[in-house]
């Protein structure tokens, strides 16, 4: 019932003994409350006068249950809350150190899914989990002893509704179960078939159906509502077995009682008292299985944070490099990388010497973008025999490599931040005239004039989206401002971009190549011409390197595919 | 007072509960009588149990005497839990019920406007949020407006039920209970529904940064400031967790405020007992513990109404944001018969999107002739795709005409559909068969006419090797259509829908050059004879169209077959053989 994770949590064997202590003064309130209730009704059965104090009994000892549970709340609270921080900083911390490779791994939607809503869930489990299960295990057996000696008998019977009530419960619990989480599935799809439909309603209405479609989006749903009530049916009988044995034990007890009363076998006080503290006898499992469910989702994603957390870090290769210089070098030797479905990249061999610009060139799928980040260090290879700056490793993820990095995606990310802290990304200490300069070079003074605050519009995204050639722009600002970076790398930098853009963004790129080191993975032929060495990848494997003349003149592949590329060339 | 609770400024002009609640009014009524009945039986169990005891007590010589309390403390114990079963069945009944018709009155809202979504971005975060509301306005109805209505006729029966007894003590329950039901719910309302409300706010700025931060980790690890962001988002949750613990405690509060009101009706009703009842013969007695001990359960019906209360200051949002929706559209165009051949002519379009001042074309003039074959370029933001939705009428042009066979393309509505096809940028593939995709191209399409353009279009082979060949679904784990392939399922339905015009807005974005070649061909070979407007972004296969133009701000400024271009415009060569890589 407890996850076992819980008890090594800082300060969990502190809070249980509190709760523990709370749970015991509670039940002796519960007691106190419900004897001075029936010793009230009692004498005014009897005739007597009302006996102020005793009701005076009865009010302390309901507010003192009220307030302790007051407490009690305060101090889960307090408590869960500071676990679910830590666990959320943790998680975020090792998503930020680990950067692309786990994104990629996870997904960025359940990431993010996992940081807000899993930690909240966890925070719900943590709280409900602890002050839950103790009061089923205090309470109730508090309560029994007083009704014991109450009046044996019917504390017998009211004990024995307890394994019954469970015993219904998990029977029909796991009926339930097994529907309900077919049922689910179902959610999933008419949620996902309603969100559907609405995607391609554009679509729809391309193809003239879209009116048409309303009709049986209606007839969907009730068709999902007739299921899913055969199955509440089902699913709700279980709080139904809760219902129906706890109120119906209290009937039987109450007939008993009165039995037992005309017999003249119990007085008037005892049997008040146990018809009082019946339903207290029960709201502890009532409360519990009221809860259940959510504490189910808070324990699955307790599990899978802490799953995460523990997982292996990518290997870092803490070497200090300078900054790359004209005479540094890189060779790669049997570079190798398998994906997770078991295709495989490699083995690659190649060697570079200072400032050179490297085009690596492919179809879709060669393994041009694995390639690319297997020197960017985002993943890690299987297998590796690198030498940089005469250092020996077998991972490009070398803090010192990547602090020299400029890495321009073919969408690259622009932040929902001002238009300043998304040029001064790599360099937040620029000065706005180094900025407006940046600006200027990289041909973004239309889209400034066009911000109603200027600089400090925020752009992305949510706010105001850029075109792609934009997105473009604004990278290589980023770049502009930190010439100390001497490493850039490209993946398809133009590939979606309109013709006359990515001609005028190319005349901004290759300036800024100059004294740099560059690679350029891209399947737009003009690009070749610019590049110093060029690496052909054909179903993850390198089929040839050289210059372009080189390869032109001897390799039949490169020739094939610059053939194919260009379409029916017809030689004008 | 009350004007400053949201959620009533919202359901003002509310088009998305109040109606629905109109509509299924009779399963309502049903759910809250089943819904009071549950407290009734409820308090009556324990009423009757109090009773029994006190009789039984009295040791009267017949068990006769106690026999009807007997059946009734029975009856209720029975009761109780099968009323609050079909109770519990019925209101979920109601919310789905509402919910379908719900979910199609947003698809209507939405259709109207359907092909106006500007960017897909936009679009994608819509969708999240309307279906999130569908959610809340779903908790809307079961967690704030049922219980609370079941709670009013509860206080009705207690006050009606006591006041009969004794006018004065009715009174009394009127004020103890009006507390409980509304003095405490809209404390509550006024003193953290505005906590509530930022706490929501902020909720969702985390999440979007986060969002925003997580989708650019990789700048973040490159820059080496990652743990700078995680300092101030770390800042940010404990902003976020202080709100909160503020607003727990008030609850804390507000309940245990609640819990001693709760008390006071307790007692209240014990002395009440005493003056009605007290003092006399246990003939009268019997009763005190009967009234004293029937007001425990119902409890837990007006436990809950402080936080539902509370809670709908989270729904205004969805509610508002619902109620913004355009209202479904009324359509009645004229019926539009048209005959080949067809032709297009644009004269002097000017078009400025709505609530913007950038004039986005300014006077175009253009024909295009039945099998046309055109080619328009030109770099983001010159107009393309604005040209676009205005030639399929679902623009109108600020001045200037665009028609279909003299008739304005805006005057055809849904039937532009029979002339019009489009493939875009990223065609959608609904989640269901191969085969049912296709077939929205024409719902009467027998097998063969699928196997048909599905070779035409070169995936026959592909489809034949799947499993279930028409029947596989699109998504299904472990296949999944290439760029170049959804494309041509596309085209795929495009030819079973067979109209004379159709548009490929920028279909080929971010394909490689060989699978863009080669669907390129495609296309051209299998809608040969129909008139064709493509949108393109670079020069790839463009020697194989009629006619090309070139939009810069708004206006052409290049114009002609791709040999007269070749021929005469230096521009037009130059990027000719940048994208061969001449």
């Amino acid at each position: 019932m407890i996850d076992r994770q819980l008890f090594k949590l800082a300060g969990a064997s502190a809070i249980m003994r509190k709760l523990a202590v709370i749970e015991i003064l509670q039940a002796f309130f519960i007691i106190g409350q419900a004897l001075a209730l029936s010793a009230v009704l009692t004498g005014l059965w009897k005739g007597h006068a009302l006996n102020w104090l005793l009701l005076l009994l009865f009010i302390v000892c309901f507010a003192l249950r009220q307030l302790i549970n007051t407490i009690r709340d305060a101090i889960l609270n307090k408590y869960s809350g500071k676990i679910a921080e830590d666990l959320r900083e943790k998680l975020l911390t090792k998503v930020f150190n680990e950067g692309q490779a786990l994104v990629q791994k996870q997904g960025t939607g359940s990431l993010i899914t996992m940081a807000l809503d899993g930690v909240d869930e966890v925070r719900q489990y943590v709280k409900l989990i602890y002050s839950k299960v103790l009061t089923m295990m205090i309470v109730p057996i508090i309560v029994f002893i007083c009704m014991l000696c109450l009046n044996c008998l019917s504390a017998v019977i009211l004990l024995l509704m307890y394994p019954l009530i469970v015993l219904f419960m998990i029977i029909l619990g796991h009926a339930a179960q097994d529907k309900a989480i077919k049922q689910f599935g179902r959610f999933q799809v008419l949620s996902n078939n309603f969100i559907d439909s609405l995607r391609g309603i554009d679509t729809l209405k391309y193809l003239g159906l879209s009116k048409r479609y309303s009709k049986s989006i209606y007839r969907l749903s009730e068709n999902f509502r007739k299921k899913t009530m055969a199955v509440l049916k089902v699913a709700m009988l279980s709080t139904f077995a809760l219902d129906f044995f706890t109120t119906l034990s209290i009937a039987i007890i109450a007939v008993f009682l009165g039995f037992d009363l005309m017999n003249g076998k119990i007085n008037l006080f005892p049997a008040l008292g146990i018809l009082i503290l019946a339903p207290d006898f029960f709201l502890p499992i009532r409360d519990f299985a009221g809860d259940f469910h959510a504490t189910l989702n808070g324990k699955n994603a307790f599990k899978r944070i802490n799953e995460l957390i523990a997982a292996p870090k990518e290997p870092v290769k803490k070497i200090a490099l300078t900054d790359w210089s004209a005479n540094d070098e890189l060779i790669i030797n049997d570079l190798r990388f398998n994906y997770l479905k078991g295709a495989e990249i490699g083995p690659i061999n190649f060697k570079i010497k200072g400032y050179q610009k490297i085009g690596i060139i492919g179809m879709s799928g060669s393994g041009k973008s694995t390639l690319i980040n297997l020197i960017s260090g985002f993943l890690t290879p299987s297998q590796a025999d690198i030498e940089i700056e005469g250092h020996k490793t077998n991972t490009m993820n070398i803090p010192d490599w990547q602090r020299q990095l400029i890495y321009i995606p073919q969408q690259p990310y622009v932040f929902s931040k001002s238009l300043r802290e998304n040029i001064a990304f790599y360099h937040p200490e620029a000065t706005d005239q180094e900025i407006l300069q940046a600006i200027h070079v990289m041909g973004l003074d239309d889209l400034l004039n066009d911000l109603p605050k200027g600089l400090d519009t925020v752009i992305g995204q949510g706010k105001r989206a850029l075109s792609g050639g934009q997105a473009q722009r604004i990278a290589l600002a980023r770049a502009f401002l930190d010439p100390k970076r001497k490493v850039m790398i490209f993946d398809e930098p133009t590939a979606h971009l309109d013709i006359e853009t990515e001609i005028d963004l190319k005349t901004k790129m290759l300036p800024l190549m100059q004294k740099r080191l560059v690679f350029f993975a891209t399947h737009r032929l003009h690009w070749l011409k610019e590049m110093d060495y060029i690496l052909v990848m054909n179903h993850g494997q390198l089929v040839g390197q050289g210059t372009f003349a080189d390869l032109q003149a001897n390799n039949s592949y490169f020739i094939d595919l610059i053939h194919g590329m260009r379409g029916e060339s017809n030689d004008q | 007072m009350i004007n400053r609770i949201p959620i009533l400024k919202a359901l003002k002009n509310d088009r998305w509960v109040r109606p629905f609640l109109k509509r299924y009014k009779k399963t309502l009524i049903l759910a809250i009588f089943l819904g009071i009945l549950t407290f009734f039986c409820g308090g009556g169990l324990m009423f009757c149990a109090g009773y029994l005891i006190s009789r039984s007590a009295a040791r009267p010589e017949n068990i006769l005497l106690v026999y009807v309390p007997i059946v009734l403390t029975r009856a209720f114990g029975v009761f109780r839990p099968a009323v609050r079963y079909v109770e519990r069945l019925v209101s979920h009944n109601w919310v789905f019920r509402m919910t379908s018709k719900f979910r199609q009155q947003l698809y209507d809202s939405l259709e109207r406007d359907a092909t106006n979504f500007n960017s897909k971005y936009q679009l994608g975060d819509i969708l999240g949020l309307l279906s999130d509301d569908v959610s809340h306005i779903q908790n809307l109805y079961l967690r704030s407006i049922f219980p609370m209505m079941v709670a009013w006729g509860l206080y009705a029966i207690i006050v009606i039920g006591l006041g009969w007894l004794s006018p004065l003590m009715g009174l009394w329950m009127l004020v103890v209970f009006g507390l409980i039901i509304f003095a405490i719910p809209i404390w509550s309302v006024l003193v953290n529904g505005a906590r509530q409300t930022y706490e929501k706010q902020m909720q969702d700025k985390l999440y979007a940064d986060l969002t925003d931060n997580v989708m650019g980790v990789n700048d973040w690890v490159l820059s080496g400031r990652g743990s700078a962001f995680l300092k101030l988002h770390v800042k940010d949750q404990q902003e976020l967790f202080e709100v909160d613990q503020v607003m727990k405690k008030f609850e804390r509060w507000r309940d245990y405020t609640f819990q001693l009101v709760y008390l006071l009706a307790i007692v209240s009703l014990i002395i009440w007992g005493m003056f009605r009842f007290g003092q006399r013969d246990t003939y009268y007695t019997n009763w005190i513990a009967a009234f004293a001990l029937a007001l425990f359960p119902t409890v837990s019906a007006f436990a809950g109404l402080p936080a539902a209360a509370q809670e709908t200051n989270i729904y205004k949002d969805s509610l508002n944001r619902l109620n913004n929706l355009p209202g479904p559209e009324v359509e009645n165009k004229k019926a539009i018969t048209l005959k080949a051949p067809y032709e297009i002519d644009l004269k002097d379009v000017h078009y400025t999107y709505p609530k913007t001042d950038k004039e986005i074309l300014h006077g175009l003039n253009l024909t295009i002739k039945n099998g046309e074959k055109l080619a328009i370029l030109g770099r983001s933001g010159a107009g393309k795709s604005t040209l676009a939705s205005l030639l399929r009428g679902d623009r109108t042009p600020d001045s200037g005409s665009i028609t279909l066979n003299g008739i304005s393309t805006d005057q055809f509505g849904d039937q532009i559909a029979n002339y019009f096809s489009i493939i875009n940028q990223n065609p959608y593939l609904f989640n269901t068969t191969i085969g049912n995709n296709l077939r929205l191209g024409n719902e009467d399409a027998t097998d063969d006419q699928l196997w048909d353009v599905l070779r035409r279009v070169g995936l026959d082979q592909m489809v034949e090797k799947l499993p279930q060949g028409l029947e596989t679904e699109v998504d299904e784990a472990g296949l999944r259509f290439s760029g170049g392939e959804r494309h041509r399922l596309a085209l795929a339905r495009i030819l079973l829908k067979d109209t004379p015009i159709v548009l490929l807005d920028e279909p080929t974005v971010g394909l490689d050059p060989i699978t863009e070649q080669a669907v390129i061909d495609t296309f051209m070979t299998q809608l040969k004879g129909k008139t064709l407007i493509w949108i393109t972004h670079h020069l790839q296969g463009i020697d194989q169209m009629d006619q090309v133009i070139f939009l810069e701000d708004g206006k052409i400024y290049m114009q002609g077959s791709p040999k007269e271009l070749w021929q005469t415009e230096q521009r037009y060569r130059e990027l000719k053989r940048a994208d061969q890589g001449l």
